[in-house]
């Protein structure tokens, strides 16, 4: 009952958080239990019977945790986990808040929770994970990481922690140093790609240092082919087909991080076949590739993260789309390490948008993209955009980064 | 070479993280537009030196991890770089790439050698520095972003590229921010730092290819009026005129 006072004021902060603001406020409650409670958080992570699955890296987070909870309910287990919009720690104080009962107990056997991973590395040294899932380095907002060394010291920070297994990508070589090091007992399950896949991806998979060599097929989990959204997993010696949530090559790599994160935690249990059905289920995270009717009309989101993910996401977009849309926000504090990436394939981008519009334009103009209309009016931007006719190739596709991601749900009132 | 214009980047898989390198794709792009020809050359690290004389070598910024690694990659070939420079060819160089080029690198505790192409000794600063920057030069009123570490202390008689008007730059109480002389643009400001300000583009440009060389080319005006726009932004936020007032 130690934390009931917390938890009551936490509740209250909520209530009143949501008054004021319908559907906001969700890190203020986190903010203060964390404040009156410090202890609240890890002590309620400790508390479930199966244990806590922490999944953390660049980028890949949201997409592998939720295949890695559709696969564990699917083996039977009540899940917690956190919505991707709250992978730091206010927001996963604010996520336990919402299923704890008084006694600081919540109804589920496991969590599986994605962090953000600066401050996953903070609150690392309270929680004892059972696995540990890391999905890449990349080099990723580096005003706040500075470089690519820094974040993987940052998920070594959070590895160390693991108490059974580490659950690495094989092809990203900074996470195999970081896999060296690992504490005494832990069992490292690698997953990865075959040689064939990875050279269908001519610039690479977007990691800050890709592996010399691929992972054999008996040593872990690998995709072995990938074809639009249907792709091919190597699981135990057993060929697995899947369907992705979108198309990429990214993610078939999610899936395989998801499966042997799976694998790690049920053990004898895993059943692949059941598995496999219930990642090819998944359906996309919003904005990685999800596509929503707006306004009568089909759209496709697609969020960059990094330079890493912005490369990724323009080459599996369909060839030939005629009605894009591209919003780079606040977010992006600098966006000059986007200019590596090479965006002319996007051909033509219909309106220009976000409070980084004119660099992203200049960008964009510079590798030969034409851009039909820059208006740093976000709502405004998207309303011209959904107003434009039909396109004469796939559907109107919208590219934002996560800043922009937001006002643009915000706007369109898509929860 | 054959081009009117090559323009050589330096171990750009390492160098690039902040877009230094695409640099040579604006100088390139610009060059073209004016109707030359121009060509981008990578040396990749573990290769030697490409041969011929580029006429602008581009050296971007690493992080401080691959230093080391950079600067051995870098010394056998001194000897070309230098006569390279001492026949015309003009050097970008950004962030830590200045710092190689330059005298002396304070990292980790330890005094590095540099390449002593460049003036310019990188010292501990006061931490890091990652913010805007804004500086009044010879050139307008450059903006950009900063982010490093180390402050540079340059010999007395150097010529700074302009006065910080918003940021850390060399971190020298005369405010002073990059070096500039007759071959070489060294600066702190990082990524496309000539899309963003095309006068000093241009300069490089006009330097290399004479007087043919124009910006008065329709997709240059539309690059550049982007560039003003978003120059504004940034100068707007900071509560300052996107224009050198002097």
């Amino acid at each position: 009952m130690a934390f009931a006072p917390a938890i009551l004021i936490g509740r209250l902060v909520r209530v009143a958080a949501r008054l004021r603001k319908r559907g906001g406020g969700s890190a203020v409650p986190g903010l203060v239990v964390n404040r009156l409670a410090p202890r609240f958080l890890s002590a309620t992570l400790a508390g479930f019977p199966q244990g806590l699955v922490i999944v953390s890296g660049s980028s890949g987070k949201s997409t592998t945790t939720k295949m890695l909870v559709a696969v564990l309910e699917a083996h039977g287990l009540r899940v917690f986990t956190n919505p991707s919009t709250a992978n730091i720690s206010q927001g996963l104080t604010s996520a336990l808040l919402e299923r704890v009962d008084l006694r600081g107990r919540i109804l589920a056997d496991i969590a599986v929770l994605e962090m953000d991973e600066g401050h996953g590395a903070l609150i690392a040294p309270q929680l004892a994970p059972r696995v540990v899932v890391l999905t890449n380095v990349m080099t990723d907002q580096i005003d706040r990481f500075h470089d690519s060394e820094k974040v993987a010291g940052m998920l070594g920070t959070i590895a160390s922690r693991a108490t059974g297994s580490l659950v690495i990508n094989a092809d990203d070589a900074m996470l195999l140093e970081l896999a060296a090091h690992r504490a005494p007992g832990t069992v490292i399950a690698p997953y990865g790609v075959s040689q064939g896949v990875l050279a269908a991806n001519p610039r690479g998979l977007g990691y800050a240092q890709t592996a010399a060599t691929r992972l054999a097929q008996r040593d872990g989990t690998v995709v072995t082919e990938v074809d639009g959204r249907s792709a091919r997993l190597s699981i135990a010696g057993g060929e697995h087909p899947i369907t992705l949530p979108a198309r990429g090559t990214h993610y078939a790599v999610d899936a395989a991080a998801a499966l042997a994160g799976a694998r790690a935690v049920l053990g004898a249990d895993f059943d692949a076949e059941r598995a496999t059905t219930s990642i090819s289920a998944v359906a996309p995270v919003f904005g990685r590739g999800e596509i929503v009717t707006v306004r009568d009309q089909q759209v496709e989101f697609v969020l960059v993260q990094n330079p890493a993910s912005y490369q990724l996401n323009v080459d599996s977009l369909e060839k030939g789309l005629d009605q894009l849309f591209f919003a780079m926000g606040s977010d992006v504090r600098d966006p000059s390490y986007f200019w590596p990436v090479d965006s002319s394939s996007l051909g033509r981008v219909a309106v220009v948008s976000g409070s980084k519009a004119d660099e992203l334009a200049l960008q964009l103009r510079y590798r030969g993209v034409e851009v039909g209309a820059v208006d740093h009016d976000l709502a405004h931007a998207i309303d011209t955009f959904l107003a434009l006719p039909a396109p004469r190739t796939g559907i109107k596709t919208v590219i934002f980064t996560a800043d922009s991601m937001r006002r643009t749900r915000a706007h369109l009132g898509l929860v | 070479m054959t081009a009117d214009l090559t323009v050589l980047t330096v171990f750009a898989e390492q160098t690039n993280v902040n877009g230094d390198a695409e640099n040579a794709l604006v100088l390139t792009a610009r060059a073209r537009w004016a109707g030359f020809s121009a060509q981008r050359v990578d040396w990749r690290l573990g290769d030697p030196v490409p041969k011929g004389r580029p006429d602008v070598v581009v050296v971007g910024s690493a992080t401080d991890p691959v230093l080391p690694a950079l600067l051995d990659a870098l010394r056998p070939a001194a000897t070309t770089l230098r006569r390279w420079r001492d026949a015309g060819t003009r050097i970008l160089a950004i962030g830590t790439g200045w710092e190689l080029l330059g005298q002396t690198i304070h990292l980790d505790g330890q005094t590095l050698e540099g390449l002593a192409l460049l003036p310019g000794r990188a010292v501990a600063g006061s931490g890091r520095v990652t913010d805007d920057l804004v500086v009044d030069s010879p050139f307008g009123r450059l903006v950009g972003f900063e982010n490093h570490l180390r402050d540079v202390v340059l010999p007395a008689g150097s010529v700074p590229l302009g006065r910080v008007v918003y940021g850390r730059g060399n971190g020298s109480d005369d405010r002073a921010e990059g070096l500039v002389d007759d071959t070489v643009i060294a600066t702190h400001l990082h990524g496309p730092v000539l899309a963003k300000n095309p006068a000093l583009a241009d300069d490089l440009l006009s330097q290399v290819l004479g007087a043919g060389y124009t910006a008065r080319t329709a997709p240059a005006e539309l690059v550049d009026e982007t560039a003003r726009a978003a120059r504004s932004v940034i100068a707007t936020r900071l509560g300052l005129s996107a224009t050198d007032v002097a």
